[in-house]
């Protein structure tokens, strides 16, 4: 194992800049969240008259596509830096993609709030946003792509100079994360570039919007896994330093992110069992790609359960679960992750149910929905991120987590985990009462159903209130860690192997192979469909704008 | 740490590494998301 590197405060600035949109990004996207869940509670209306399709579009997008994007690309680069290095030139690169998705972003998000992009953050045609909104995500995208290409260069120039040595598996963990972005983005990135923005304009009168949605999906899904790798490099290569442990298994962690790479896109028809016009035949097939995914999570489970034990034993903690004791619970750096890690079962065992097809027909649309993908993303990924902060601001700005914010941290995640169980088990139950996601309050016209919802909005607004004083508590804790915390020496955990661990067969480092298997899978899944798509639609859609509000 | 080192040593497992809990734990993870698929199930196939 190379010993990991320093950061300089050059390469610290690039990094913290994509964390101050970070945060920016979870204030905003908090108070609409807020915002939302009272307006659905049915006893508050929107000041100003704002459009509540506005709001739920902010929402999505800053929190779901920037807020994301933006942790994930710093941190990631701050592990490349820490681990491989980082070049003047490809510094450089860094500033060019942070600038491009700033720009972006701002181009979006405007657009956004001036009320002419209410299409929600899956922009479905044919539905019809202003033109700068999809230009400003193409922005995001190129801008996330020029990241790829950094960090793919980062560990070329490693992998030169130390040959024959094993890459440091961080750096292995965000190239093949980049690697599935970069392969997922280009379904988007053609959907947005040939399809919306010439129809936007007005240049194409029509869009096909099967192959739309069909080419979101194929990106869709492997977004949520853009967003858990992050979160799982930190269960793998650093809670077992910040536990007092060690890696449990080198391999057995770059063979999980192989796994999540290659079924990881060939699985997009899981959010499109409803939609006509697709072969249910293809949408199975999907599925079983798509139920391939527990043997990387039941892998990274015994993985984490493994090294709590083995380090809990080596202190001498003895019973079943004895080991569970040593824990460190009083560390925010360790609580916020593992309660990140607590919420995944249900959220994964929800996920289940999701991309099983009849059991989708039972929640489709719900708000059941909603509240999975708040504990997943939500929290076991937005937690883990958080604790990740903790210690990777501090490191970055030349600060001290002290005692005071540690605790404030705990009672951050504390609130967090109140909040979102009150917020999320109201919308799976009033979800599979038949609530409706993504609509405002609405007794649809005095329906009898709707009354079984109220009273499950009303604990949905309860709990968003809790969530997003968590949010603001937040927020100022990384106001304090980046500018006013006493300066210090921060640790960048980095788990370290067992002194007689295995040696890492060579082959898992064989991009050739996995790349390649990856690339087989998506053409098995996605090209006759496809094919059977452009082949059978019916004439594309014209836009509309209306029913968003744009005339 | 010099990687050669690592590669001469016989893999030697340490025999009082004891995973019990760690497989208990995996298994009752299985038991839950089994229950929770069953349990959702059961309403899909009631309605
Ligand atoms: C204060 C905390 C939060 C509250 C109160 C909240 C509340 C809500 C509510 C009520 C909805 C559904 C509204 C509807 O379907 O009509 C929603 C949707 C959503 N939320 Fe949150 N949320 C919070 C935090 C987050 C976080 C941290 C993320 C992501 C990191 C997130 C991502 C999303 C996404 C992607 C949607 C889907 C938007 C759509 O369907 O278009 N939320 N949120
Ligand atoms: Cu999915």
């Amino acid at each position: 194992m190379m010993n990991p590197l320093k950061i300089a405060k050059q390469d610290a600035r690039l990094y913290m800049s994509f964390m101050y949109v970070t945060f920016a990004s979870l204030l905003v996207g908090g108070l609409m969240g807020l915002l939302q869940t009272l307006a659905r509670s049915g006893k508050f209306t929107l000041p100003f008259n704002i459009n509540y399709y506005t709001i739920l579009t902010v929402h999505g997008v800053i929190l779901g596509l920037v807020l994301t994007t933006f942790f994930i690309i710093g941190f990631q680069f701050a592990l490349m830096g820490k681990t491989v290095g980082i070049s003047d030139k490809q510094r450089k690169a860094g500033w060019w993609a942070f600038w491009l998705m700033l720009v972006g972003t701002v181009m979006a998000a405007v657009t956004i709030l001036v009320g002419q992009a209410n299409v929600l953050y899956t922009f479905y045609a044919p539905l019809r946003a202003h033109p700068a909104f999809y230009i400003g995500l193409a922005l995001v995208i190129v801008g996330s792509w020029v990241a790829v290409f950094t960090n793919f260069r980062q560990l070329y120039v490693w992998k030169k100079a130390n040959k024959g040595q094993k890459s440091p598996l961080l750096a292995f963990m965000v190239v093949i994360n980049m690697a599935m972005w970069f392969i997922a983005s280009l379904g988007v990135a053609a959907s947005v570039l040939i399809q919306f923005i010439p129809w936007s304009l007005g240049y194409a009168e029509t869009i096909n919007v099967l192959l739309s949605r069909t080419l979101f999906w194929y990106f869709g899904h492997p977004l949520v896994y853009f967003w858990l790798l992050p979160a799982y490099m930190a269960w793998y290569a650093i809670i077992p330093k910040i536990i007092g442990g060690k890696l449990f298994s080198d391999s057995l962690a770059r063979m999980s992110f192989i796994l999540l790479l290659m079924f990881s896109i060939p699985v997009g028809f899981h959010h499109q069992l409803t939609e006509p016009g697709i072969d249910p035949t293809w949408k199975f097939i999907q599925v079983v790609l798509t139920f391939m995914v527990v043997i990387p999570t039941l892998m990274t489970a015994f993985s984490i359960f493994a090294t709590f034990e083995t380090t809990g034993r080596r202190l001498g903690h003895k019973g079943l679960f004895g080991w569970f004791k040593h824990l460190p619970w009083k560390d925010v750096r360790f609580l916020a992750p593992f309660i990140g890690m607590v919420a995944f079962i249900p959220g994964g065992a929800g996920g289940i149910v999701n991309a099983s097809h009849q059991m989708n027909s039972l929640i489709h649309n719900t708000i059941w929905v909603t509240g999975h993908f708040h504990l997943t993303v939500a929290t076991t990924v937005i937690l883990t991120y958080f604790g990740i902060a903790y210690w990777l601001v501090p490191h970055l700005t030349g600060r001290r987590l002290t005692p005071r914010l540690n605790k404030l941290g705990i009672i951050q995640s504390i609130i967090w985990t109140v909040g979102m169980t009150i917020m999320s088990t109201a919308m799976h139950i009033e979800g599979l009462l038949g609530g409706p996601r993504r609509s405002n309050f609405s007794t649809y016209a005095g329906g009898d159903q709707v009354q079984s919802w109220i009273g499950y909005q009303m604990a949905q607004a309860v709990g968003g209130t809790i969530l997003f004083i968590g949010i603001v508590l937040m927020v100022y804790i990384f106001i304090q860690l980046a500018f006013f915390a006493p300066r210090g020496v921060e640790e960048f955990p980095i788990a370290e192997e067992e002194v007689d661990a295995e040696p890492t067969p060579k082959l898992l480092e064989n991009w050739y192979l996995w790349i390649g298997i990856t690339i087989a899978l998506i053409l098995f899944a996605y090209t006759i469909p496809v094919f059977d798509i452009l082949k059978h639609s019916p004439p594309g859609s014209v836009p509309f704008d209306w029913p968003i509000g744009r005339y | 740490m010099a990687k050669s080192t690592k590669q001469q040593l016989e893999p030697q497992h340490n025999p009082s590494i004891n995973l019990k809990g760690t497989l208990i734990a995996v298994m009752l993870l299985g038991v839950f998301i089994l229950a929770t698929w069953f349990g959702c199930y059961y309403l899909f196939l009631s309605r």
